[in-house]
């Protein structure tokens, strides 16, 4: 899509925005639908300005406080075995944090994802520095697609502390569960944050890829021939080197590996016309979790092999229906 | 009651703390491993290097069957193993790079091109891995990397069980079915009976498949194959095409293997809470 297709685009997006918005006016006025109240503009204002500010709400701010204090219940994401390590281990639940961005992918759908994540993550990190953290464990990743080019990033965790360590400058940031980050804290490794590299280019195949050339040449025989599309394996592999190479600098960056969890590449066709020729478009996306250890520390956990006597019954094959024949 | 700050390494407790050793280069690597198999190959004493990819873009060229005959599809089942091999070559190559003793988790993956129902993309992703303190005897044929689709937990347990990973064997057939002619099937009609020609064709593509992947295990003389799965898939192929694709992991027994085995036999439990 060209920058003056996004323009036309975007321009159309704001007319449908206003002309719905125009239609909820009507509405409004005519179903007597309530308007805001003084506690809920005043509520409303706080947010606008402390996100403006990279800082939490006064009432967030509080309750956080409360929470930690033990004035309030602590909420933990936890399940019931995981509280064991209360007592086991001295890690300490203080409450749920969470984190959320909506962000209008204007130039880039992938630097979209990428700052989207990164700022999601970083609300959440300020929630925990109120509550004086050691660290978010279990922190769930998801999105809401918006109407048009956007969509919502939202991240949520659970605080913890550690007994005998104090509060951090900067709590770690963990996808594992408070059982797992225990185990891994044991044998040296630390999961410290959220890790995303990010990549997307576009191809446009001056006189065609390598099939439609072959094709061109020999417009029969070309269909019943087996042949790799060099040029598109080159362009999607440089796509996915440079997202990797982002992932890994992400991780540098945080002075940590990767274990990334979530990959994936798309290609797309868009097809030539008057204006504009033949294109394809890649896009590579890899999520994981950085985790920081020194390769001279080994496992120090004993390992027990186990077989277990549950009954695990076979399941009917006869429902599995295949389309072939 | 212990604290788990008192047990801690130094590193973990300056990285709870909230500092970094920055500039460090220890340690920093891309994969896809788990956070358990992470753990589990790092308990083998191997240590990730990277995540190492490989993909192929292919043309798949068109091949029609005969209606009534059961046969292969030589172009495509060519077509299905040149863009693996092709993927999975590529992938070799980085952790040749990385100079790595071997790949593990390794994934093959095939998707199709929506644009376009003869193009189809092939992927091949793992994790390159070497030996902690550089011990040799753990590469593939040929001194080139081993390949393998054990998990960091599978990993594990094959070495404990004296065998070592050589490479990623698998096999390929895609079959035309034949279809049932207007009088045979009149005759079935009412009848209890099996459908020969059907599982003929059924059992012909699936032992080949088998076939060729015992003989790319024989090639890299290895022992056996281990974690076997068997594949049945169409990619938006015609009906009664189908492909049967065997892939798994071919072994060798290590020369001094029961002095390597820790002798860890598995002890029978019962869950209570599943």
């Amino acid at each position: 899509m060209s920058i003056w297709d996004k323009i036309k685009h975007g321009i159309e997006e704001v007319a449908h925005d206003a002309q719905r918005a125009a239609e909820n006016i009507g509405q409004s006025a005519s179903k007597g639908i309530r308007s805001q109240t003084p506690e809920e503009m005043q509520r409303y204002s706080e947010w606008e300005l402390a996100l403006r500010q990279h800082r939490l709400p006064s009432f967030v701010q509080s309750r956080m406080f409360q929470t930690s204090q033990g004035r309030l219940p602590w909420i933990s994401t936890a399940k019931a075995s995981e509280l064991l390590l209360q007592r086991s281990h001295g890690v300490q639940p203080i409450g749920m944090v969470t984190g959320n961005c909506w962000y209008h992918f204007g130039y880039s759908w992938t630097q979209g994802h990428y700052d989207g994540w990164h700022t999601a993550v970083e609300r959440m990190r300020l929630e925990a520095l109120a509550v004086g953290a050691n660290a978010i464990v279990d922190v769930r990743m998801k999105v809401h697609h918006g109407e048009h080019e956007d969509m919502d990033y939202g991240v949520t965790g659970t605080a913890i502390r550690i007994r005998g360590l104090p509060p951090s400058a900067e709590p770690v940031v963990a996808t594992v569960s408070a059982l797992e980050f225990v185990r891994l804290l044991e044998d040296g490794v630390v999961p410290v944050g959220i890790a995303i590299g990010a990549n997307f280019d576009w191809y446009s195949p001056w006189m065609g890829t390598v099939a439609a050339q072959a094709a061109q040449s020999s417009p029969f025989a070309a269909r019943y021939w087996n042949m790799e599309i060099t040029d598109l394996s080159a362009f999607q592999e440089n796509v996915r080197r440079r997202a990797l190479y982002d992932l890994r600098e992400d991780g540098r960056r945080m002075a940590a590996a990767v274990l990334a969890h979530t990959s994936t590449t798309q290609m797309f066709h868009v097809a030539g016309d008057q204006d504009n020729p033949e294109r394809f478009l890649c896009r590579h996306i890899s999520i994981g979790t950085a985790i920081s250890y020194l390769p001279q520390n080994v496992p120090q956990h004993e390992l027990i092999p186990m077989i277990s006597l549950l009954d695990h019954p076979l399941k009917s094959a006869t429902t599995t229906r295949k389309d072939l024949i | 009651m212990t604290d788990t700050a008192e047990q801690l390494a130094p590193h973990a407790i300056e990285r709870l703390k909230g500092l970094r050793s920055q500039g460090s280069h220890e340690g920093i690597f891309t994969s896809d491993l788990s956070v358990n198999e992470f753990v589990m190959v790092r308990k083998a004493n191997f240590e990730p290097l990277g995540l190492v990819v490989g993909s192929c873009i292919y043309h798949m060229g068109i091949q029609y069957g005969n209606w009534n005959q059961n046969m292969e599809m030589d172009v495509l089942s060519q077509a299905m193993y040149q863009a693996r091999e092709l993927a999975m070559s590529r992938m070799e190559q980085e952790a040749t790079l990385l100079q790595a003793d071997g790949i593990v988790g390794v994934r093959l993956e095939v998707k199709r091109m929506e644009w376009d129902q003869e193009i189809l993309e092939f992927m091949a992703i793992g994790t390159a891995i070497a030996h902690r303190s550089g011990a040799s005897g753990f590469k593939g044929v040929g001194g080139k990397p081993f390949t393998s689709d054990l998990s960091g937990q599978d990993f594990w347990m094959l070495l404990q069980a004296g065998y070592r990973p050589m490479e990623m064997v698998m096999g390929s057939c895609v079959y035309h079915v034949a279809h049932q002619g207007l009088l045979k099937s009149l005759g079935n009609v009412g009848r209890n009976t099996e459908m020969e020609q059907f599982t003929q064709a059924m059992y012909d593509a699936r032992e080949l498949a088998m076939e060729r992947m015992q003989h790319e295990a024989q090639e890299a003389q290895a022992d056996g194959i281990t974690g076997v799965q068997l594949h049945e898939g169409s990619h938006n192929w015609k009906p009664h095409v189908i492909e049967f694709f065997a892939v798994g992991t071919a072994v060798k027994a290590m020369e001094n293997a029961d002095a390597l085995v820790d002798g860890l036999s598995p002890q029978l439990v019962i869950p209570v809470n599943d």
